[in-house]
């Protein structure tokens, strides 16, 4: 008899190889990276012993420091405006009937997913220039503005994806319980979203704090985020100094995202 | 007023000449049909049908979920069409429960008496007297997570009955549970009927739950209520095809008309004998025009041939433990399904035997179509 399992795709030939291979190509050089960044010496091929010396310098960095303030202030700041617009903007597409043109506002919602990031700045570039010249106005608005959009499609998903997992019966009991329908968002509703808008905030500060090119073209001078800093750095020398805080960014990051999991993963309770 | 099996009471819930519609124009579904219904206070009242038969948007129209597209809908002498389920004095438990997941056994049956803006000393005194009604009083800081299935449904029938509405709406709230605990919950349900005196509309597709349980039945099916009546009227006088089919098992006969006297139709049996039927109210059978009569399997006895109400041969037999089903063929070639109570040391009856039956009085019911 021939053995008659479903298909799998762990019996491709090569299947091991491809998949060790991806592994290396994703991870070995940001292993690499983060290796040099305690590397005694200056070199980034070859290794002198161990140091800590290029951590301290990140740390005594004046201008480093300004950076980070900048991008943690900014990504909260963008993250969590993005999560109480992307929030009502969840509110108002699913809790509803179906009505005509939603999948229309999804796409539109989710803009920032479609659109390449570079015509945006682009397109940022141009018109946040023009309000410059009418208003004069070159505070950290405009980056927070355009993080904020920027980030919310990101907040949006895990929201919808919560709310969409809800027992639509719970907000009829709560209603057939006496509840306005005001005291059944506030009671039910809002608090069984939490943990969704808790991953959207999440999602929404990692995003703001990774993004580059968006900050690039909107930033005027004296406000450089942390990736924009390290972009500029770069073009003159590579130090590790750069991979020191390269690796302790990738820990923020890090650290936030396995957050995001542990929300998510227990949205159930 | 609303009469009950015969008696007058006092009308909890009044529905008029209600319809639902859903959609519009081509898309039209007409999920409700002109219902006429008055529930008594203190009933426990059932409507029974298959799904799609529009017994959970008649329940759903009740609580207010939905509004009737026609007719009237009065609880407790009041006008409700119209109002939401919050400004309705009645509680539902849902088929899901629907229990709060992020609040504790206790806070899930205080909210109602929480948003009708009760004292605090009220409403922990009522949420532990609902535990003890339950028997939940050990569970009363777990979440709905943390407790069984049974457990759960105890706790939504508390939370429901814990404002203690005018009416409790049960939406098949025990098909989730295993046959045990079913009938454990039913003995339950009836028990916090009887103990609250509130008015119970429950709605099932289980014709067993629906015999034992009530105190009316409604039997719905496409948006009509075919058949109003007790248990035993339902069950044993079915005056629609649809119900006699739907509840139990039956024995559909075609007969003749001899003759008519009142409510009552003497038919021509198959055997020569004749024997009377009940007929429906307001169905004029014409003598020597046909009918069809329902009798029920265990209301025929074996007799011997000679001068039996039917004479039947046997095709095959089934047995059930308590009983045996006879699958009989009629002398004039109709089925019959013959229920006999199995005794022991009663000897089996081979397919091929020629039997005769006699009909117990009474039992033959003409249906409506």
């Amino acid at each position: 008899m021939s053995e008659r399992g479903a298909f799998s795709v762990t019996r491709i030939p090569g299947f091991g190889l491809i998949a060790i291979t991806t592994f290396v190509l994703l991870y070995l050089p940001i292993v690499i990276l983060v290796i040099f960044s305690f590397n005694e010496g200056l070199s980034q091929s070859v290794w002198e012993g161990f140091s800590l010396r290029w951590y301290e310098a990140a740390f005594a960095n004046r201008q480093v420091r300004d950076v980070s303030i900048r991008s943690l202030w900014l990504a909260g700041v963008a993250a969590g405006l993005a999560t109480v617009l992307a929030t009502l903007a969840v509110l108002g597409t699913t809790r509803v009937g179906r009505f005509r043109g939603q999948t229309m506002i999804y796409a539109l919602i989710n803009q920032p997913l479609m659109v390449p990031e570079i015509v945006t700045g682009i397109a940022l570039l141009i018109f946040v220039a023009s309000i410059k010249v009418q208003t004069g106005y070159t505070g950290m608005g405009y980056l927070v503005a355009a993080h904020t959009a920027f980030c919310i499609p990101f907040a949006y998903l895990p929201i919808r994806a919560r709310l969409e997992t809800l027992d639509p019966a719970l907000e009829m009991a709560a209603a057939d319980l006496y509840a306005s329908p005001v005291q059944a968002f506030r009671h039910i509703t809002l608090p069984l979203m939490v943990p969704g808008i808790l991953a959207g905030f999440m999602l929404g500060f990692v995003i703001s704090l990774d993004t580059v090119v968006i900050t690039e073209f909107v930033k005027s001078a004296g406000q450089d985020t942390l990736p924009t800093y390290m972009l500029g750095q770069l073009r003159r020398t590579i130090t590790p100094e750069m991979n020191a805080i390269a690796t302790l960014f990738l820990l923020l990051s890090l650290v936030i995202v396995t957050a995001f999991f542990l929300i998510t993963r227990t949205r159930g309770r | 007023m609303a009469v009950v099996n015969g008696a007058r009471v006092a009308a909890e819930i009044e529905i008029a000449a209600l319809g639902k519609v859903f959609g519009q124009g081509e898309a039209a579904f007409h999920a409700l049909k002109n219902i006429n219904l008055k529930i008594a206070t203190g009933e426990f009242f059932t409507l029974l049908g298959p799904s799609g038969c529009g017994k959970t948007t008649l329940l759903r129209v009740i609580a207010g979920f939905e509004q009737p597209s026609t007719g009237a809908l009065a609880i407790n002498g009041r006008q409700v069409a119209g109002q939401g389920p919050n400004k309705r004095p009645v509680n539902t438990v849902f088929q899901s429960y629907a229990l709060f997941p992020h609040m504790t056994v206790a806070q899930n049956i205080g909210f109602g008496l929480k948003m009708l803006g009760k004292p605090r000393s009220e409403i922990d005194a009522t949420v532990a007297e609902m535990l003890r009604l339950v028997r939940m009083e050990a569970l009363a800081e777990r979440r709905p997570s943390e407790i069984s299935g049974g457990q759960q449904q105890r706790v939504a029938l508390a939370r429901a009955l814990a404002p203690r509405p005018r009416v409790l709406l049960l939406d098949e709230p025990l098909s989730a549970l295993d046959l045990k605990l079913r009938k454990e919950m039913q003995g339950e349900l009836k028990r916090l009927q009887t103990e609250t005196g509130i008015t119970f509309v429950f709605v099932t597709h289980d014709q067993e739950e629906a015999l034992t349980m009530s105190d009316r039945i409604a039997v719905m099916s496409a948006g009509r209520i075919l058949q109003l009546g007790s248990p035993d009227e339902i069950y044993n006088a079915p005056v629609d095809r649809f119900v006699a089919d739907f509840i139990g098992e039956t024995n559909f006969l075609t007969l003749p008309v001899a003759g008519v006297s009142g409510d009552q139709a003497h038919l021509d049996l198959p055997g020569g004998t004749s024997a009377p039927a009940r007929l429906p109210a307001g169905l004029a059978a014409a003598p020597g025009s046909s009918v069809t009569a329902v009798i029920r399997p265990e209301q025929a006895e074996i007799a011997p041939a000679e001068g039996a109400d039917l004479t039947a041969e046997v095709e095959s037999a089934t047995f059930f433990g308590t009983d045996t089903h006879l699958h009989l063929r009629l002398s004039d070639g109709q089925p019959f399904i013959l229920r006999r109570q199995n005794r022991p040391g009663q000897p089996p009856i081979a397919p091929g035997t020629r039997l005769g039956l006699v009909l117990a009085p009474g039992a033959l019911q003409v249906l409506r179509d």
